[in-house]
């Protein structure tokens, strides 16, 4: 199934990719990530676990020699863990030279949703909503937009250390 | 055409196979100093060769007279510098068939090889 | 560019090649200028670099550049040639490492796409000042001429040997040359040189073609004239002169004897004259061809050997071509490992496959090494500090330098040659004293610095280490305090943290700013940046005796021979020289104090046990310590038993550091980075120095 991800997202490569959003599943929650941050879908992988990180962040995988931290989403949206299948998927985004890995239930597919259809989210900065930058409208189904950079911030990793500490 | 360049500065490698690129010369190979250029002229037979004068090992004049010594027919063009007229003068003696003077442009370069052809 | 021809793969060729020839000659005169002298090599040398700068400089028309390295391999060619010459071999030095200086800053621009645009005028004047008097303190400025006057009035041209005077006809010919092809006399030389085959007798005007750089300038303004008797078909002839390479004009017409002679004698009127043997060389050159054709035939092809042993290559190419190594060591794994195919057992499968992995495992130790790159360069270039900065100070100070075989990664080497040379210039000019105050002190008037790399662990250490004045603590720590950097009493604070507090950002113990360290920036830069690529630095010293300030530079993407570990469904490695033995402890052998901390006495000496599992919050079910095992760890004397579950064996394991988003969001205490097994999975490399080592021997 991630080949048929990848080869959809070859296709739609050509055209100009904005407005198209990769979608996923977390529970029944739509979400989308601007597709010109993700750069793979993979399946899940051993991650190797990384001492003293918080638990959002599971550990580690090779990337075909390439060493990248992978978050899991519903533990970053504080939502309950779930154990991986088959469906799980990781899904590689590049943000400000930072490579990490979105551990997500299930991809969805690539959505095109113009301008006129995202809208700002609704005023709720808890939770999991902070991470959300806008939300897409499109066949009766809303998608909520991730803040890729929010998602990695460095000052929110470290409000976080301070927190654990 | 097929053609040889010798000549230390890889610089100078790099610049005479772009100038000639988009002409219908192959360049079958490229040596960094005079006997490399021997050996490989015994290797690869180019109809022509474009031959630095300064060089480690061999002298390009020496290359030269190796070279002419093993075939008589092929072309060499030596590529010199300013300050050189004494080497040149010697490499005409010993059978090169032109030279061209650093520094040189295509068009100065193609000539001189558009001339080994007949 | 102004000229359509130059495009990047000329410029970046040009500027690599140029930078390296460089490198090599600055690195060439340091040598020399401690020998004292130039050897024969290193002046063929640097004669035949100076020749390649200026030759492909023209090239590029970057003429000040071109222009430069002319009259520098000016000099070394008259050197060259004089045997006995006297010259003034430091002035030439410095003239040749400020003309160094020079090209350095302007491949620096080039390569930023700029021009360059540095002036040379007074270094060419300096150079060509140098070779004037060169010239004339050896009684060479004489022109050539006069050295070489042999007048022969019967050889000024050439009859041919197979003279027919019966059917020869006469011809007039002048040639005119292409604008701009350089060297018209040679080129008029070469046509005399070949015409050899197909006419009796040739005058020519001008007749000093050869002797006289002069003629070219008649050559250009009124041609090249040409009085042939031959008996050959016209038409060969000129055929022959319309082959000519360069012909702008050609004037052909058949004249008659009493014209022939009228050239000869305004030939002869000249007064110049020169001595080429046409007739003989020719002669001479058709039989040798004859005699080579002969051999050609017989002679079989030689193959050619004469490879390149260095070619450069793309940095990028070597990291894409690692990354497809790691995929290939995957993609192996999935196929041998497939567990269906285990399942079948078969035994040809299991021999073929184990020969994939030690060829892919080669493979991949191949390319790592690949990028390294030993320190030997960067080392290098701090003799020429060492040197500018005695100069300038009148400091007295010799470098030693060990260890510049030590391999570090490309990346890594090219962020610390700067702090390396700000700590050697800091030494200089604040830690070495003067000869005066060295006596007073007694110490050797000379100097010493010694630079130093070696392996240590996952690091590898540079020591910059000198005998001058040492740091004074009380002082550091009054400046600290008083500029608000320190609270703490003197006596709460160990001399490490005190000269740690000369790397704080705004700290500078020198309040002269001298011309070679003082650019404001400090010890605080070095540190930033030895920090920027995981590294640290570490200050010592002793009043009075010197300072020692060590570089510690993680080997990220370096290879190490490493102990990999199991604790739980975790793996770790270890790096081979930390560790001393590893052992199953016995039950009874665990000692453990009044706080609960658990030791155990190995041979009389008591070490302290760091449970890996307890120590990162593992899941195992080895916790007893019969069941695991103790690694004996040592760093800098200090040492400690890390347990683990099991020894999973030794192999040589590649470097790689933590992603970013990891080592920004916590530096994980005894985490060193991490690296690839061979199966693909991952294994953490412990740091053993970051562990809470005891100081055994003190115990």
């Amino acid at each position: 199934m991630n080949e048929d991800m990848n080869s959809f997202m070859d296709e739609q490569e050509e055209d100009t990719q904005k407005g198209k959003f990769l979608t996923f599943y977390l529970g029944d929650e739509c979400y989308g990530i601007d597709i010109l941050y993700v750069t793979e879908i993979i399946g899940i992988q051993p991650i190797t676990v990384v001492p003293e990180l918080p638990h959002f962040i599971k550990g580690i995988i090779n990337l075909r020699g390439k060493i990248i931290p992978v978050m899991d989403a519903r533990l970053k949206f504080n939502k309950e863990a779930k154990d991986y299948n088959d469906r799980t998927c990781i899904i590689v985004i590049d943000v400000a030279q930072l490579s990490i890995g979105i551990i997500v239930d299930a991809v969805a597919e690539v959505l095109n949703i113009s301008d006129d259809n995202i809208v700002p989210p609704p005023n709720l900065n808890t939770g999991g909503r902070k991470y959300i930058k806008s939300v897409g409208k499109s066949e009766e189904k809303i998608t909520l937009i991730l803040d890729c950079e929010k998602l990695l911030d460095e000052n929110e990793v470290n409000e976080l250390n301070h927190a654990n500490d | 055409m097929r053609l040889m360049i010798v000549d230390d500065a890889s610089f100078m490698r790099v610049a005479i196979r772009r100038m000639i690129e988009k002409e219908d010369y192959e360049v079958v190979c490229e040596a960094e100093d005079g006997q490399d250029a021997v050996d490989k002229f015994k290797k690869y037979r180019p109809d022509v060769i474009t031959m630095d004068i300064t060089m480690p090992n061999l002298s390009g004049i020496e290359a030269l007279k190796e070279i002419k010594k093993i075939s008589s027919t092929v072309k060499v063009i030596m590529v010199s510098a300013m300050g050189q007229e004494a080497l040149i003068r010697e490499a005409v003696m010993n059978g090169a068939n032109s030279f061209i003077v650093k520094p040189f442009k295509e068009d100065k370069l193609i000539e001189v090889l558009e001339s080994m052809k007949s | 560019m102004e000229n359509s021809y130059i495009d990047e793969p000329m410029l970046e060729a040009y500027v690599y090649e140029t930078s390296q020839i460089i490198e090599t000659l600055e690195q060439l005169m340091i040598q020399s200028e401690k020998v004292g002298t130039f050897s024969e090599e290193a002046m063929n040398e640097i004669f035949r670099f100076m020749h390649t700068i200026k030759g492909s400089s023209a090239m590029m028309m970057f003429n000040e550049i071109s222009t430069l390295a002319h009259k520098i391999e000016d000099i070394f060619y008259v050197i060259r040639e004089n045997k006995t010459i006297e010259y003034d071999f430091a002035t030439l030095v410095d003239c040749i490492l400020e003309s160094v200086d020079y090209y350095k800053i302007e491949m620096i621009k080039i390569r930023n796409g700029e021009r360059p645009d540095g002036d040379t005028a007074s270094l060419t004047d300096k150079v060509n000042d140098y070779l004037v008097k060169l010239k004339k303190d050896n009684g060479l400025d004489k022109s050539k001429k006069e050295d070489k006057e042999k007048p022969k009035a019967d050889q000024k041209y050439y009859i041919s040997p197979n003279r027919k005077e019966d059917q020869a006809k006469y011809y007039k010919v002048k040639i005119t040359f292409k604008k701009n092809c350089e060297m018209e006399n040679i080129r008029a030389y070469t046509v005399i040189h070949n015409i050899v085959d197909l006419v009796e007798e040739v005058l020519y005007k001008p007749s000093d073609i050869i002797d006289n750089d002069q003629s070219v300038d008649e050559i250009r303004s009124n041609g090249f004239h040409m009085a042939i008797r031959s008996t050959a078909h016209e038409a060969d002839i000129q055929k022959y002169l319309d082959s000519t390479i360069f012909l702008e004009k050609l004037d052909f017409e058949e004249t008659n004897q009493e014209w022939f002679k009228e050239f000869e004698v305004i030939y002869q009127d000249q007064e110049i004259s020169d001595e080429i043997k046409i007739p003989e060389t020719s002669k001479k050159y058709v039989e040798i061809q004859k005699n080579k054709k002969e051999k050609e035939d017989s002679k079989q092809e030689v193959t050619a050997t004469a490879a390149q042993s260095i070619i450069s290559v793309n940095v990028d190419k070597l990291d894409k071509l690692m990354d497809m190594v790691g995929e290939l060591v995957i993609a192996e794994a999935m196929v041998s490992q497939n567990p269906e195919v285990v399942r079948l057992e078969i035994e040809s499968f299991d021999k073929a496959s184990r020969q994939l992995h030690k060829i892919s495992s080669e493979l991949q130790d191949m390319v790592m090494a690949i990028r390294m790159v030993a320190l030997s360069t960067t080392f290098m270039k701090m003799h020429r500090i060492v040197r500018d900065m005695t100069r300038k100070l009148s400091k007295d100070v010799v470098l030693d330098v060990y260890g510049e075989e030590t391999e570090v990664d490309k990346n890594i080497i090219e962020k610390i040659a700067d702090p390396l040379m700000h700590i050697i210039r800091n030494a200089i000019d604040h830690g070495i004293e003067d000869a005066e105050e060295r006596k007073i002190a007694g110490k050797d008037p000379q100097g010493n610095l010694t630079l130093e790399a070696k392996n240590s662990g996952s690091d590898v250490l540079i020591i910059v280490k000198d005998d001058g004045k040492g740091l004074n603590k009380e002082k550091i720590y009054e400046k600290a305090y008083n500029l608000g950097l320190i609270y703490q009493s003197i006596e709460d604070m160990n001399d490490k943290d005190i000269y740690r507090l000369i790397l704080h950002p705004g700290f500078s113990m020198k309040e002269q700013v001298t011309e070679f360290s003082g650019r404001g920036v400090g010890m605080d830069v070095v540190a930033k940046n030895i920090e920027s690529i995981g590294g640290s630095v570490i200050v010592d010293s002793v009043l009075g005796k010197g300072t020692t300030i060590i570089l510690k530079i993680p080997l990220t993407l370096a290879i190490i021979e490493g102990m990999n570990v199991k604790v739980g469904d975790s793996r770790f490695t270890i790096p081979i020289v930390s560790i001393k033995e590893s052992f199953r402890p016995l039950n009874k052998e665990i000692i453990r104090d009044p706080e609960g901390r658990e030791m155990i006495m190995v041979r009389g000496l008591c070490y302290p046990i760091i449970k890996l599992y307890e120590h990162y919050g593992l899941q195992t079910n080895v916790q007893d310590y019969e069941k695991g095992i103790l690694i004996m760890v040592e760093e800098d004397d200090r040492s400690c038993c890390l347990m683990a579950d099991e020894l999973l064996g030794q192999q040589q394991v590649v470097v790689k550091s933590l992603p970013n988003y990891i080592k920004k969001y916590k530096q994980i205490k005894g985490l060193g980075g991490c690296t690839l097994l061979g199966d693909g999975s991952i294994s953490l490399i412990l740091d053993v120095g970051e562990f809470e080592l005891s100081n055994v021997h003190e115990k």
